[in-house]
């Protein structure tokens, strides 16, 4: 279903790495994407309602009781699947697979059923129930780059591809080579993160060198005879995601433990 | 009884039934017709941005693009600075019309007005002819930087750094040829989709520039058609 | 189906209404029309978007910024990669800047009351009035010798800023004090004492290799955190061997969540700890004796009583893990000890701080890489990096002279006292024997809404200053801050709209004929003055040949530093703060009030983007809740959305019960920050403010507010609401354990 027409054939496979060691919980990555994607402000009344939107969202998994608890922090997004359960079952074709990797919802063509994000084993899709407000000197502040969604509509990450548009117009017009570790490139929570916990590139490129060495047990500490720090999240439901996880280390942990 | 006099015969239930339904539907789709009709023809005849079927609308200071463009010979891009970075042309601020029209024109009742604006500090708001809705994110930047160089004229593109097909060259020159190497600069890319300012006092939209305009042009000229292209 | 007339009208008229609705529905008209501007705005000039790099000053730690500007108007902020303090990170709050920028319940001009203090009714007025009428009543004030009940209180205020602030008042003769709501004058004092140093080190947290942190949520909201993180990062997975981080606190929070281990100890006792781990340093051998006997000697310190076995009851803490941490810590190193947050926060907090800094003599982690490092003295002579804080008791004493009636005027600066000092300390009450309070805040925060007169201030991206970072990098750093866009009232004209607090200043100077000793008129050129120091001086990380590229490369890069100025190497022996027990207030909890990601300490709440950050622990926005562990909510009968009524001495407020698994017993966290009175229709009404019924205990050593040693009692009120959180906002997926999220592997050996 994918046409591969003349300039289609894009050399970039874009996907992400994530450093769980890393990631402190702060929230950054959740603020600085909804500034960047006009996402709605999530008011009360939709935290009770279950339906916030939070295009990527910190997830904190409790291991025991106190005395003996641990939390761990856990930044969920769309993983731009290559194999996306969410991808076959819109009934406009709002969602597909494009040639560079990612997973790209259409605002204009979705007509809100829902199958998509009923679909997304990692809850990674946000539909937006309600007609998104902004008080009017508040207007100011949305991102003309990226379209501003109405009621009915489902949305998620897009790995900040007003961002690659940008980049790669400059680079093109420029003639310059396209940089993976451009901050002008890189999507917004990649540059907030204060620990550097997120990381953005092309699996093609660079990225993908040094997501191949977490995979297969090369890189990072913590490697061991169970294989290198880098996994998929729930990998065995075959989605074949365009994000790496690199595995919390923890000292005390006896072998490979994992929280479902 | 008078000869002559007849009596209906009362309908039976199932008629009655019958005509009613057959009647209510044939209301229900004179309803919706009606209102199909008059809400597109209402749209045609009263959006002239969206259904580009108009001679243009009347602009606060009738800017002639005649006089600019043949007249002094300035390029599109010499207003339209923005045309060759980013994704909207820009419509040049007033500034930039004082920087000749503070001496120049002094009897025009126009000029008048562009002077008067800018010492009031007011902006000049005109009425836009070209609007794309807003989840349609149009580069100028990248179609002139296709377009502009040295090509050839060619009926069907193979190559696109090098050629460029018939239709397109003539919207540009209608003496352009087939076989011809041309030089198409920056400016002249502007006339294939805003055809020629100069034909008539108010700049009105000449092709529909709708999605289907685009996608055709687009799988003609070995361009993306992938939807991310333009919508995200 | 027959129709009948009326039904056919029905339908005609509704479908006639659809059509015209079809046709309203359309394109609003701004949109038909594309405007002229009379000149270009700076973007549009070249057609790309423009980046400016300022300072942000949403919360303290002076993290510098860049900010995209599209067609004057700020779009984005993002970290500015080449500022030391931040280097291209940046947090949640950094943010915010924009949505104060343009929030709709902004001050628009000045203002001057209506009606009652506190209704909240204002009238306004032009800045020539209100300069007017405030100049009028300080020199009434002064002409009768009271220029000394004159006392403005503002935010830590350092670099220009603290610097007029500090020149207007001591020239004026009135009184300038320093407000911050959980104070950390203790740990200033703590700094002074085991350093010797007046201005906050750095924490070298990149380089070390044992961090042992007690009660700082530094990951969090604590000192520098987007700093510490960066150096959290290369600690965690930098290209170095993995660090062992060990967290100490009575509460279960983020930070506590991220170390390998996180050891509770029980409320105040984190000193003794500290102590206890210095024993066992001595009396192994390890560490630096020779520190080590100086510190003993000097302080007349029996070690041997902090023995592990001694206290371990006492404080909560195992004698093994005593042992454990501090052979970890003394052997592996280069180690680093910090300390603040609720354990400065207790009635021994300076000595639970001097304790835990004077681990690190015992282990040669002073001035060094991979410790505490110094910050050198200050860019400037006359400029204050260190800025001015005043203690709980201070504030006391202030209250005692209003109520004295010997406080003429009250000026407030972006400091909210009305939220923030405690009802204990009777500020509320005392405030209406003031005749004259005045507040130059942008934003009606509570103590605006009951001020007489508002002089609104620039919102700090349209605004000019610097900064000195209050806590450096380990060189000297001047950030500075420009305007990224022009001023949102501008349009109102000069008379109304908003406007720089250190022009404020000056102007008020003028009017009351002081000479403030400055060489310039307004507040850009004072700090345009003050920076042909660093032209002349020709160093650090701008450079030109005149003093226009100077001050454009001070502009471009978002400041001035330099990596070669560093701190003297001068060492002392540390001062102990006498060792002694916490002391708390009456009540079956402990109640530890803590700051979250989002609101901060308060300051934050008025933005809706910070207001719906779920806090890390408990994901919850927007509301007030309380932290309280498993096993006491089930042998109460609390669930999670009961709304609790916590009371301690001074009074009480409901919040609602969120249970979670690491919260210790007898023990409750209530973030700090929402229960204003105003602060625009985000903060308005909205939770409740723990701050309200804090005890007036005071650490005797410091002066500071022992706010952490608050106990209270808790009881359900009988209702419950829905808790507006974050996690269980999907249902769960299937699980079995092929299906992983997190995934979790030991250390290679």
């Amino acid at each position: 279903m994918l046409e591969r027409q003349g300039t289609d054939m894009a050399d970039q496979k874009w996907g992400m790495v994530v450093d769980i060691d890393k990631c402190t919980g702060c929230q950054a990555c959740v603020v600085a994407c909804q500034s960047e994607n006009n996402v709605p402000i999530n008011e009360e009344g939709h935290f009770t309602q279950r339906r916030a939107i939070e295009w990527i969202r910190i997830e904190r998994v409790w291991e025991g009781e106190f005395p003996d608890v641990k939390a761990r922090f856990l930044p969920v997004f769309c993983q731009h699947c290559d194999e996306a359960p969410c991808e076959p079952v819109c009934p406009v074709y709002a969602t597909y697979h494009n040639s560079e990797g990612l997973n790209v919802q259409v605002y204009n063509r979705c007509i809100g059923t829902r199958f998509c994000a009923n679909n997304c084993p990692y809850q990674a899709r946000y539909f937006n129930f309600w007609e998104p407000t902004w008080p009017e000197s508040l207007k100011n502040q949305l991102n003309p780059d990226v379209t501003v969604r109405s009621r009915g509509i489902m949305e998620k990450c897009t790995f900040c591809i007003q961002r690659i548009r940008r980049s790669t117009r400059d680079s093109d017009r420029e003639g310059t080579e396209l940089e993976e570790d451009n901050r002008a490139l890189s999507p917004a929570c990649v540059n907030a993160c204060p620990t550097q916990a997120l990381k953005f590139g092309d699996l093609n490129g660079h990225l993908g060198e040094e997501a191949a060495e977490h995979l297969e047990g090369h890189g990072g500490h913590g490697d061991s005879h169970h294989g290198g720090r880098g996994y998929h999240m729930l990998d065995s439901l075959g989605t074949h995601p365009n994000v790496i996880y690199l595995k919390k280390v923890d000292p005390s942990a006896e072998e490979v433990e994992a929280h479902g | 009884m008078i000869p002559g006099d007849f009596q209906v015969k009362k309908p039976t239930f199932k008629k009655l039934f019958k005509l009613s339904v057959m009647g209510g539907v044939s209301l229900g789709v004179l309803l919706v017709g009606l209102i199909a009709v008059t809400w597109v023809l209402s749209a045609w005849f009263g959006r002239p941005i969206i259904f580009a079927n108009n001679e243009g609308p009347d602009q606060p200071i009738a800017f002639p693009h005649e006089t600019h463009v043949d007249g002094i010979g300035l390029e599109c891009a010499f207003c339209h600075r923005n045309v060759t970075t980013e994704a909207a042309a820009t419509i040049p601020s007033a500034g930039l019309c004082v920087t000749c029209h503070q001496v120049v024109g002094d009897d025009l009742p126009e000029v008048e007005k562009v002077r008067s604006m800018v010492a009031d500090n007011r902006p000049i708001d005109w009425v836009r002819v070209h609007r794309n809705p807003d989840h349609v994110h149009f580069v100028h930047e990248a179609h002139i930087r296709r377009f502009a160089g040295t090509k050839e004229v060619v009926k069907e593109l193979t190559n696109s750094e090098t050629q460029i097909r018939l239709e397109d060259a003539q919207r540009i020159d209608a003496e352009f040829e087939m076989g011809q190497s041309v030089e198409i600069s920056e400016s002249q890319v502007c006339s294939i989709c805003h055809g020629d300012v100069t034909e008539s006092e108010k700049v009105r939209q000449v092709r529909s520039l709708k999605m289907g305009d685009c996608v055709d042009c687009h799988r003609a000229n070995d361009a993306p058609t992938d939807c991310s292209t333009c919508h995200y | 189906m027959a129709i009948t007339r009326r039904q056919f009208l029905t339908y005609a008229g509704g479908s006639a209404a659809g059509a015209v609705i079809f046709q309203a529905c359309g394109v609003p008209a701004d949109e038909l029309l594309v405007q002229s501007p009379v000149e270009m705005p700076e973007d549009m000039v070249s057609g790309l978007d423009n980046w400016y790099a300022t300072v942000c000053k949403q919360c303290g730690s002076g993290e510098g910024i860049v900010v995209r500007v599209m067609e004057g108007r700020a779009k984005k902020v993002e970290g500015n990669v080449d500022h030391p303090i931040n280097q291209g990170s940046h947090s949640v709050r950094c943010e915010a800047g924009l949505q104060s920028l343009y929030h709709p319940d902004r001050i628009r001009s000045p203002l001057v009351r209506v009606g009652e203090r506190g209704s909240g009714q204002f009238r306004e007025i032009s800045w020539d009035d209100a300069i007017g009428r405030l100049s009028l009543q300080l020199k009434n004030l002064s002409e009768s010798g009271k220029s000394n009940s004159a006392v403005m209180i503002t935010d830590p205020a350092s670099a220009h800023i603290g610097m007029i602030v500090d020149r207007f008042m001591s020239v004026y003769g009135g009184r300038h004090m320093g407000y911050e709501p959980l104070e950390r004058t203790g740990l200033r004092r703590a700094v002074k004492q085991v350093f010797g140093q007046d201005v906050m080190p750095d924490f070298d947290i990149k380089n070390t290799n044992v961090l042992l942190s007690f009660g700082a949520d530094f990951l969090n909201t604590w000192g520098s955190p987007v700093r510490y993180s960066r150096g959290y990062g290369e600690f965690r997975q930098g290209d170095r061997k993995r660090g062992t981080f060990y967290h100490v606190d009575s509460r279960f929070s983020m930070t506590a969540a991220n170390a390998d281990n996180w050891v509770y100890v029980k409320p105040g006792m984190e000193g003794i700890l500290a102590l206890s781990i210095a024993q066992v340093i001595v009396s192994e051998g390890l560490g630096d004796l020779d520190a080590a006997r100086q510190f003993t000697e000097n302080n007349s310190l029996d070690l041997d009583a902090f023995e592990p076995s001694k206290i371990s009851q006492k404080i909560g803490v195992g004698a093994e893990t005593i042992r454990h941490i501090a052979e970890d810590f003394a052997k592996h190193g280069p180690s680093l000890a910090i300390g603040g947050g609720a354990t400065g926060g207790h009635s021994n907090g300076l000595f639970n701080l001097t304790a835990i800094y004077a681990l690190n003599y015992l282990v040669g982690s002073v001035n060094n890489p991979g410790g505490v490092v110094f910050n050198p003295a200050p860019v400037f002579e006359d400029v204050p990096v260190v800025p001015r804080v005043d203690s709980f008791l201070d504030f006391q004493r202030l209250v005692g002279d209003m109520k004295a009636g010997s406080v003429g005027a009250l000026m407030v600066r972006n400091a909210d006292v009305w939220h923030g000092l405690s009802d204990s300390s009777g500020f509320k009450d005392a405030l209406f024997d003031v005749p004259l309070l005045v507040s130059f805040s942008g934003f009606m925060d509570d103590t605006t809404s009951m001020s007489d007169l508002v002089l609104p201030e620039h919102n700090y991206l349209e605004d000019w200053g610097s900064d000195i970072p209050d806590i450096g990098p380990g060189y000297q750093v001047l950030g500075i801050q420009q305007p990224v866009v022009r001023p949102f009232f501008e349009s109102r004209g000069s008379q109304l709209g908003t406007r720089n607090f250190g022009d404020v200043l000056i102007s008020l100077a003028s009017e009351l004929e002081i000479d403030l000793g400055l060489d310039a008129e307004n507040f850009q050129d004072v700090v345009k003055n003050s920076v042909r120091e660093l032209y002349d001086s020709n160093s650090g990380s701008v450079r030109s040949d005149s003093f226009a590229g100077f001050w454009n490369g001070l502009l471009q890069r978002g400041g001035w530093w330099d990596t070669a100025a560093i701190a003297d190497n001068v060492s002392t022996i540390p001062i102990l703060s006498e060792p002694q027990d916490p002391v708390f207030g009456g009540g079956e909890f402990h109640l530890i009030p803590f700051t979250t990601t989002g609101i901060g300490d308060g300051s934050g709440a008025s933005i809706p983007w910070l207001q719906a950050t779920p806090d890390p622990i408990s994901t919850v926005t927007w509301q007030t809740w309380v932290e309280i562990n498993m096993k006491d909510a089930e042998r109460m009968g609390i669930e999670e959305g009961d709304v609790i009524e916590i009371s301690s001495s001074v009074g009480s407020i409901e919040a609602l019960a969120v249970p979670n698994p690491g919260a210790p017993p007898l023990t409750v966290g209530v973030p700090v920050g929402q229960g204003h009175r105003a602060g625009g229709r985000y903060a308005k009404d909205r939770g409740s403010n723990i701050y309200a019924i804090l005890e007036a205990n005071i650490d005797s050593a410091s002066g500071a507010l022992a706010w952490a040693s608050t106990k209270v009692n808790i009881s359900r009120v009988g209702r419950s609401e829905p808790v507006s959180k974050l996690e269980n906002t999907y249902s769960e997926p299937p699980r079995d354990e092929e299906q992983l999220i997190i995934k979790i592997t030991p250390l290679d050996s």
